[in-house]
Formats: structure tokens, C-alpha cells, sequence
């Protein structure tokens, strides 16, 4: 079952990295999001690091092998949201 | 190098000549009062446009030329250069493409939106001078394998190409009938300029389809017995129907070209077959003018043209000199790689594209290789989309069992190309905007231009657009598209909804639309008829949008309405995909005000 938050940061990939064949139904959250699985790359986690301050005032180090697990999955995506959300 | 100011053809100002009864041009409607536009009524055409020309500006001024049929065109042309001005050539009527020459300061001319037309009457023309290195023309590349560029040509690199095709392959008062744009170098050259210089005939509208080929050749040999220079391209004689009954033509025709792309084999000979006469190809480009030419079944080696001089290098790559380039005595390199054999080359094709993505250096030409050798591929053109951070947008044409027709299809291909590219390229260079098509996306030249690029991603850019992925003209009057329903379409409300679709309303505005952009249909919907959406359109759906258009003078609406003995048009649309049809109805339209079609 896909949570609100969840269904939310789907858009939000979407949308942010302009992907035009991706449906919010085609992300398994516990799919990777980087390489195999939705099959984004270092310049999308990048826009995404920017889109999730933004949207969720989240700052992230880039390159860290923190960031690289909550950019694991959705889950992981979701569960960093929840935690460290200040907007 | 022909530099001298009265040899040559153009520089010899032929029509200025007092030869009032000369044919310049041939009355392509039959029932024309005159068979001809005359030299002397050349002149007076000429002299209207320098009215309009002066009325606006003095000069020397730059002006922006686009006109629908070559007789009009050659008329403003001189008018400009006898007025001493320089005439720049959109390559297509986009506003994009307009509104940029526009900001270079250039005034419109022609047949586009505030383009200046001549005076209604006839007036005695002005004669100027044509200086030899003056800039007589700016042209566009066709933009295929990159931004188009513009390129300046002076009146005597014109003069030195048009008086070697005279001296090669003289027109002898044969008729010129053109199937392609005089927008281009090709069309320019060939079209207008040689027939006009040549003191022959061309026909004066453009000859845009096989059957228009097929009646004015009748036409044109019962008329005056005499032959015929087809100047044609690829998409148009690969085109060339059986159906029709060539051999009542046989004979009119002296002599084919075709130029813009290399013609396939089969095509060369199913034109020859059908037309009598072998197709002569001339490559060439907007930057070098022509290069060579072959006839195919007589050889797949290129000839050089007369005073044109090759060599290649260690890479393959092709240099040249030619009188007709900015610099007739310096060696130039061209983008083609070639091997020589003694006085002919073989074409080896492009030499590598190179893009930057994400910061890294990759070749577009490895790309479009790879993808071309996958499974159900035929062929593959990858490029950085300038609007995407330079992301890859990559036009890939499937065997027809390979092409996606919904969603899910879609993507599983995506993931398939992807992954198959994925050991020999980065993730971060792997193109993400993906289009599928049938047939090569092509315009009137042959390339894949500009025009037609911007067409296959524009739905990027526009939420409410449909993605066109190719169309197929079958007459004035109807047409054949291509299109997906983009995921992220606006209009496909709501991604929670159980079951999001393409509105009705939508394929109704998406059939108007098209019929404006591929008919040239431009007209008020006031009614409708025979509406029905029997089934749902989904987004990732792929759907063939057919449109057929009458025209009808004396349409009578189900409803009473005052303009019913007004000429309308009506367009019936459908919409079908491999699940069956999705809407099909009939759209009422009254012409704009002040616009009537014939």
C-alpha cells in the first residue's frame, strides 16, 4: 500500500526530472530509484536533492553514502521525509 | 573563378532583356487566360514589388522571403536585388524561425504573416546593379545535425554555379517543373534561378503531388510538344504510384534530379521505371552549393562537377574547392567522409556528431550506431534537446512489430533499448525522450530538419499537445497522423483517478489543429455532426488521426443558420488505434474572414 507521502514524492519525481513515460503506478516503491529500476542517474539525484529542499526545506550532502541510502527507494525516500521534513 | 560582372548567367541579367514575348513561366491552371507569365509581364510584376518595397523602406534594406510558389518568389527576388537589397530565406514559416530573423532587424516579404505583398498594378521596373561579391541571398541549414546556420551567398558564387549546371546539363527550353522548396539552395538554384537565367520556362506553382506531376506533363506536352526537367527529392519519387498511367507521359520527361538526401536504390529505379528517364542526384549542401552527382544504376560512385576539386584525408574526411565556396582558393573540410577512387568517391556518410551531457563528451553518431543494430530497429538519430539540459532525445523508427502502442509496451521497450545500451554508455548519457515511428520523419528536402524535429518533441514543451510521431499527406486535402497521447498530458485529469483518459473535447481540438498545421486549414468551427468517442483514449495510447477535408459551397447544417450558402469546409476526423476507434465525427468550419480557398 502506497502512502500518501509516497504517492506525493512520485509527482514529485515526475515532475522534477520531466520524465515523460513514467507513471506514478509504474514506481514499485521498493524498487531502486538509481540505475536499474527507475533508472535514474547522478545529474537527476542531484535535481532531486534541490526539488527536496525546496519542496521540504531537506539538506543533503551530495555524494554521501548517507544520501545514497535515502535515495535507495521510495521507502527510504518517504522515511528521510518524515524525519528531517521542517516545511 | 568567375568573377567577371557581365559573364555568366546571373550576372548577365537576362531578365532585363527586351524580349516582351519570352516565356518566363508556365501557367500550371489549364484554364488559365494565357498559357504564360511573359517576360514583359515579368517585368511589370517586378516593378509592383519594387512599389511595395519602396513604399515601406529605402533602400538597401534586408528583407525575409517566403512565398508558396516560385513564379511570386522570383518576382520579389529581383524586385529586392535590382533595388540593391539583400533577401534572407527562412528555411521553413514557424514564428519561431520568423521572429528571429526579425530580431536581425529583417523586414517580411511574401507569403507570411505581415509580409509585405506587391502593389496591385503593374509598374515599370527599376534596374539596379548587381555587384559580383555582394550578398545576393542568406539561406538556412536545414538544421538536421544541429542549430541552422546561416550562410551568405554573393552574386558570383550564384553566377559560377548556375553556369556550370548550364553548361553540363543545359534546359534548352525545356519546361522546369519543381517539386521541392526554393527556401533552399537546391530549389533556389535548380527551381528558379537556373530556368530563369537559362531563358526557359518553369512551371509557376510547385508540383506537390504525383497526380499535379501526371496532369501537367499532359498538359505541358499536348500544349507545346516539348520536354520537361523534373526537379524532385527522395520522399517524393520514393512516393510515385503505380496506379497512375505514366505511360501516357512517356517521353515528356528529359531529365530527373533529385537532391536534399541520397536516394535509395530501389527508389532510383522504381522512378525510372515510371518516369522513363533516369534520376540524376546531386549532393551537395547549403554551405558548398553542389559537389557531384551520380546516376545510380549506372554507377554508386559520385562525380564531381566540373571545376569542383576533392581530396580526402587519412580520416576519411572529405575537402574541397570550389569557385562557388567563400573561398574558392582554399581547401575546405566538409562534414561527409568519402573514399576517393581515382576521379569519383564513394559517400561513407557523416563524420561523428559529438555532444556534451552531464559534462561528458559522448558521440551521437556511436549512439544512433548502437541503437541501429538492436532487434526490431531499422534506424536511430540521437540529440541533445537544448530545453532538456542538453538531455538526449533520440527519434528511433521500429519494424512495425516492434512499435509501442500503449503505455506499458512503451516503456518495456524503453527499458529494453536501455538496458541493451547500458554496457557501452553511461546511465547519465542514455537518451530519455524517446520516439518511436513507422517511417522516417522527413520535409520536403529529405532531412529529417529542424521543422521536423521541433514537431516530434514539441509536446515536451506544451502540456496540452498530443505527440506527433509522423504523418502522411494523401492529397491537398487529407492527411494521415501519427500521434501518442503523452503520459503527462494536461488534460488527462488527475493521475488518482481510477481510469484517467483523453476527454472528447480534446481529440476534437487536437483534429483542428492538426488539420491547421498539415492542411494549411485554417477555419472557424461553427458546427458538428456525427460526433462519437465509442472508445476510451488512454495516455501512452499510440493513434493514427485521420483527416479528410471538402470543401462545400452549398453545405446545409442541421441547424437553420444565415451563412448556410457560405463556403464551408468539412472535416471529418477519426481517431484509431490497434483497439479500434476512439472518436470520428465531422467539424463545420467557415473560413477566416477575407480567406478563400480554392
Amino acid at each position: 500500500m502506497t502512502s500518501e507521502l509516497e504517492q506525493e514524492l512520485k509527482h514529485l519525481i515526475i515532475d522534477t526530472l520531466e520524465l515523460e513515460d513514467v507513471t506514478p503506478e509504474d514506481i514499485d516503491p521498493d524498487e531502486p530509484l538509481f540505475v536499474e529500476g527507475l533508472g535514474l542517474d547522478s545529474i537527476d539525484a542531484l535535481e532531486l536533492g534541490l526539488a527536496l529542499q525546496k519542496r521540504y526545506g531537506i539538506k543533503l550532502e551530495a555524494d554521501s553514502d548517507e544520501t545514497r541510502h535515502h535515495f535507495r527507494n521510495l521507502r527510504t525516500l518517504a522515511a528521510l521525509v518524515e524525519e528531517r521534513r521542517t516545511a | 573563378m568567375t568573377n567577371d560582372t557581365t559573364h555568366g548567367p546571373l550576372l548577365a541579367t537576362p531578365w532585363r532583356e527586351r524580349d516582351p514575348a519570352r516565356a518566363v513561366a508556365w501557367q500550371t491552371d489549364a484554364y488559365a487566360e494565357t498559357p504564360w507569365h511573359t517576360l514583359a509581364a515579368f517585368q511589370a510584376d517586378i516593378g509592383a514589388w519594387q512599389a511595395a518595397l519602396d513604399a515601406h523602406t529605402e533602400p538597401p534594406g534586408d528583407w525575409m522571403l517566403s512565398t508558396h510558389d516560385p513564379y511570386r518568389f522570383g518576382c520579389a527576388l529581383i524586385a529586392a536585388w535590382e533595388r540593391g537589397d539583400r533577401v534572407i530565406l527562412p528555411a521553413d514559416t514557424r514564428p519561431a524561425t520568423l521572429e528571429a530573423l526579425d530580431a536581425l532587424g529583417a523586414a517580411r516579404l511574401g507569403d507570411i504573416p505581415g509580409g509585405l505583398t506587391p502593389s496591385a498594378s503593374p509598374r515599370t521596373p527599376r534596374w539596379g546593379t548587381l555587384e559580383a561579391e555582394r550578398i545576393a541571398v542568406s539561406l538556412y541549414t536545414s538544421g538536421s545535425t544541429g542549430e541552422p546556420q546561416r550562410l551568405d551567398k554573393t552574386f558570383a558564387q550564384l553566377n559560377a554555379e548556375l553556369g556550370m549546371h548550364a553548361a553540363l546539363w543545359p534546359l534548352e527550353a525545356r519546361l522546369t517543373l519543381s517539386q521541392v522548396s526554393h527556401q533552399h539552395i537546391y530549389g533556389l538554384l535548380f527551381g528558379v534561378l537556373r530556368p530563369l537565367c537559362e531563358r526557359s520556362p518553369f512551371a509557376s506553382e510547385v508540383c506537390r503531388y504525383p497526380e499535379t506531376l501526371h496532369q501537367w506533363l499532359a498538359h505541358w506536352h499536348a500544349q507545346t510538344q516539348r520536354e520537361a526537367v523534373l526537379v524532385s527529392a527522395p520522399p517524393t519519387l520514393e512516393r510515385l504510384p503505380e496506379t497512375l498511367d505514366w505511360s501516357a507521359v512517356d517521353g515528356v520527361l528529359a531529365r530527373i534530379h533529385s537532391s536534399g538526401a541520397p536516394l535509395p536504390r530501389d527508389a532510383a529505379e522504381h522512378a525510372q521505371r515510371l518516369l522513363g528517364v533516369e534520376v540524376r542526384e546531386v549532393y551537395g549542401s547549403s554551405e558548398t552549393g553542389g559537389i557531384a552527382w551520380r546516376i545510380q544504376q549506372c554507377d554508386s560512385k559520385w562525380t564531381p562537377f566540373p571545376d569542383v576539386e576533392i581530396s580526402a584525408d587519412s580520416e576519411h574526411q572529405l575537402w574541397l574547392r570550389t569557385p562557388w565556396l567563400t573561398d574558392p582558393t582554399t581547401w575546405t573540410p566538409q562534414a561527409d567522409r568519402v573514399v576517393v577512387e581515382d576521379t569519383r568517391f564513394q559517400l561513407l556518410g557523416r563524420s561523428d556528431r559529438i555532444a556534451k551531457v552531464g559534462g561528458k563528451r559522448i558521440s551521437l553518431t556511436a549512439f544512433d550506431h548502437a541503437l541501429g543494430e538492436l532487434p526490431g530497429v531499422r534506424r536511430a538519430h540521437c540529440m541533445p534537446l537544448a530545453r532538456r539540459d542538453g538531455r538526449l532525445g533520440a527519434i528511433v523508427e521500429l519494424a512495425s512489430e516492434a512499435v509501442p502502442h500503449d503505455h506499458s509496451a512503451r516503456r518495456r521497450l524503453i527499458q529494453a533499448l536501455r538496458t541493451a545500451l547500458a554496457p557501452r554508455f553511461e546511465n547519465a548519457v542514455l537518451p530519455r525522450y524517446w520516439r518511436f515511428v513507422e517511417t522516417w520523419p522527413r520535409d520536403a528536402q529529405g532531412k529529417l530538419g529542424a521543422a521536423c524535429l521541433s514537431r516530434l518533441f514539441a509536446d515536451l514543451d506544451d502540456p496540452r499537445a498530443p505527440r506527433w510521431l509522423g504523418e502522411t499527406l494523401d492529397g491537398p486535402q487529407s492527411a494521415r497522423l501519427t500521434l501518442e497521447v503523452p503520459e503527462r498530458l494536461a488534460y488527462v485529469e488527475g493521475h488518482f483517478a481510477t481510469q484517467p483518459v483523453v476527454p472528447g473535447v480534446v481529440m476534437m481540438r487536437w483534429a483542428l489543429h492538426a488539420a491547421r498545421e498539415s492542411l494549411d486549414l485554417h477555419g472557424v468551427c461553427r458546427d458538428m455532426t456525427r460526433i462519437k468517442f465509442p472508445l476510451l483514449l488512454l495516455p501512452g495510447e499510440r493513434v493514427t488521426l485521420t483527416l479528410d477535408a471538402t470543401h462545400d459551397s452549398s453545405h446545409e447544417t442541421a441547424h437553420d443558420d444565415a451563412h448556410n450558402d457560405a463556403m464551408t469546409i468539412q472535416l471529418r476526423f477519426t481517431f484509431t488505434s490497434q483497439r479500434g476507434t476512439h472518436g470520428t465525427g465531422t467539424l463545420i468550419l467557415t473560413p477566416p474572414e477575407g480567406v478563400h480557398h480554392a
